[in-house]
């Protein structure tokens, strides 16, 4: 068995006793070869959606697609998912709304970038990942930059199954539909009387985290999939507008720019998610982070590469 | 449940096989009593079911027994395109790699052990001659019987995100892939012709008439049914509420004792 094979290698980084497991993409030319003031490069490190493992298609085709624009790219996998060992906490998504994982993920950062000479690396999360990505950002120097796929600024509380089934029912039937919008209208109006505050299960943590983030300068790319029942980048009536709200509270320097790519859903998994998140992610790449001596790569090889790849053909 | 102290030392790697490589993890034991080739579950089954996948490979080789698991051929971390497989071709890997593992040691039993499309793959394997045991898990009686109900899933994500007009019923998907159109599950684009061809994959004659105990020459067999108090092993489960709470050291535990007795390994129980 090999850990590397001509694109990929496998890594392991040994973190707080625990053995971590990345996959490490090779950019399209060898750092070996280059010289000292090209080496200046930063690396893309994608954490995948709360408990998935970090080789999804969907991880798989944008580490590809980065690596071959000359960006390296690292699939990871946290402590006690995937193949990484830990355990994971028994309330692993209040550990993840709390920042847990942050610390031992800033001090994978440092021991990647050391090894493979990066001048920084930008982290691209999903969901829970996007929480930790942020929460690590804030405190980790090697984190240059954020990519946020479909971020949550609140603490997600315990549901009910009463409530768990009251909402399959508000998807299903025509009258749970009915219920539903007069439900989400009542929030809705509860919501504007009381004058749009922050909700109480607001993440303040996290807030805080974003608040260090952007005022450092730090750009931010969010990229947001449709919400449940709407459409564009406004939430479902009767919920807070997180982003409209961090924009206003991202400090004076900070460059945040969201992107809402259409005909996906929450995991991006599918081929509109897939080349719309790859898309965005380049060219904003490209315009924070450009690679200084690189022949930039003609569109159409981009894409006719990418559409090239396992489970992304049209 | 939290993780075995293992004696095991993990090894991640990539075998090759023709036209891709394969990811695998070796669960390395010293002088091992048996060997187990995980045979996991297939496209975006493999997602849900990974945590306890690990955890099963992780308590089997805190017991002495070494385990390779890996990611079928273009799933996963493996290489390769996913529009070219059959599965003939993963057949062909649980037989390279079984090949492989037997090779370390030849005295030392080796069990296949395989999870719903994984274990008809793993009792084909079987049955054209590898391995000295095979457990199945969640065996179902076809291929496609699986794939039809990932689709139901998919068509259940579909209605919580789209609107009335953007939704599709079951049925429709079934007659876009019967009529050439990839069906994309969960960013795997599967093949309409995966579709048709896994109507005829299925488990052995002897397995899916009696659920046999044997395998000609004398193999011990074992097929166990997985029901929702296995989630998030096999579908249907919600990753949050059952991928950390659920605790299935019961089922491993009675797996394992099994494996011990078929395999005829002297010191069963060793922590």
């Amino acid at each position: 068995m090999n850990t590397f094979i001509e694109s990929r290698e496998l890594i392991a980084v040994d973190v707080g006793g625990n053995r971590l497991w990345a996959t490490y993409h090779k950019p399209c030319r060898d750092l070996s070869n280059l010289a000292p003031d090209e080496k200046n490069r930063v690396g893309i490190l994608f954490l995948n959606s709360g408990l998935l493992p970090r080789a999804s298609p969907s991880a798989v085709y944008w580490a590809e697609s980065f690596a071959r624009c000359g960006y390296p790219a690292i699939r990871f996998d946290l402590p006690g998912l995937g193949d990484s060992q830990g355990d994971i906490p028994e309330k692993a998504f209040d550990f993840v709304s709390d920042g847990g994982y942050a610390p031992d993920l800033a001090a994978a950062l440092k021991n990647i970038v050391n090894r493979y000479e990066l001048s920084g690396v930008v982290l691209m999360g999903l969901c829970a990942g996007a929480v930790t990505s942020l929460f690590t950002a804030a405190i980790s120097a090697e984190c240059q930059g954020l990519i946020l796929m479909d971020p949550y600024f609140h603490v997600p509380q315990e549901r009910l199954k009463i409530r768990d089934e009251l909402s399959r029912w508000s998807v299903l039937s025509g009258p749970g539909l009915f219920a539903g919008h007069v439900y989400h209208g009542f929030r809705h109006l509860a919501r504007v009387l009381r004058g749009n505050k922050l909700p109480k299960n607001a993440n303040l943590p996290l807030l805080r985290s974003w608040r260090q983030v952007t005022s450092a300068g730090k750009p931010v790319l969010v990229l947001k999939a449709p919400s449940l029942k709407t459409r564009g980048i406004k939430p479902r009536a009767g919920e807070f507008d997180y982003l409209a709200y961090l924009q206003r509270v991202a400090g004076s320097g900070a460059d945040v720019r969201v992107r809402v790519i259409e005909g996906t859903n929450h995991s991006f998994a599918d081929t509109a998610g897939c080349q719309g998140v790859r898309e965005h992610s380049e060219r904003w790449l490209n315009h924070f982070f450009p690679l200084s001596t690189q022949t930039e790569p003609q569109e159409a090889t981009v894409m006719e590469r990418a559409m090239a790849l396992p489970g992304l053909r049209s | 449940m939290g993780a075995t102290p293992s004696v095991a030392v993990e090894k991640a790697g990539y075998f090759t096989v023709p036209g891709a490589h394969l990811y695998t993890v070796l669960h390395e034991v010293p002088n091992p009593v048996a060997r187990v080739l995980l045979v996991g579950s297939f496209v975006a089954e493999r997602h849900t079911a990974y945590i306890p996948w690990v955890r099963w490979a992780r308590f089997l080789g805190a017991r002495g027994i070494e385990c390779l698991r890996y990611d079928y051929r273009a799933i996963g971390e493996s290489t390769g395109v996913l529009e070219e497989m059959t599965f003939d071709h993963w057949i062909e890997d649980v037989q390279l790699l079984a090949g492989w593992l037997r090779a370390r040691e030849p005295r030392v039993p080796l069990l296949l052990n395989g999870l719903e499309i994984g274990a008809i793959l793993a009792a084909k394997a079987f049955e054209a001659g590898s391995g000295d045991a095979l457990l199945l898990w969640a065996a179902p009686a076809t291929a496609h019987e699986a794939i039809r109900s990932v689709i139901v899933r998919r068509v259940a994500i579909e209605y919580a995100f789209k609107f009335g007009d953007e939704r599709k019923p079951v049925s429709q998907y079934i007659r876009d892939i019967e009529n050439g159109q990839p069906l994309d599950l969960e960013g795997y684009r599967l093949p309409s012709r995966l579709w048709r061809d896994s109507f005829h994959v299925q488990l052995p004659r002897q397995l899916a008439s009696e659920g046999g105990s044997f395998f000609p020459p004398v193999r011990p067999v074992r097929m166990v049914e997985l029901d929702a108090k296995a989630a998030p092993l096999v579908k249907g489960s919600s990753l949050l509420d059952d991928a950390l709470a659920r605790d299935l050291t019961p089922l491993f535990f009675e797996n394992f004792q099994w494996i011990a007795q078929a395999m005829a390994i002297p010191s069963a129980g060793r922590q």
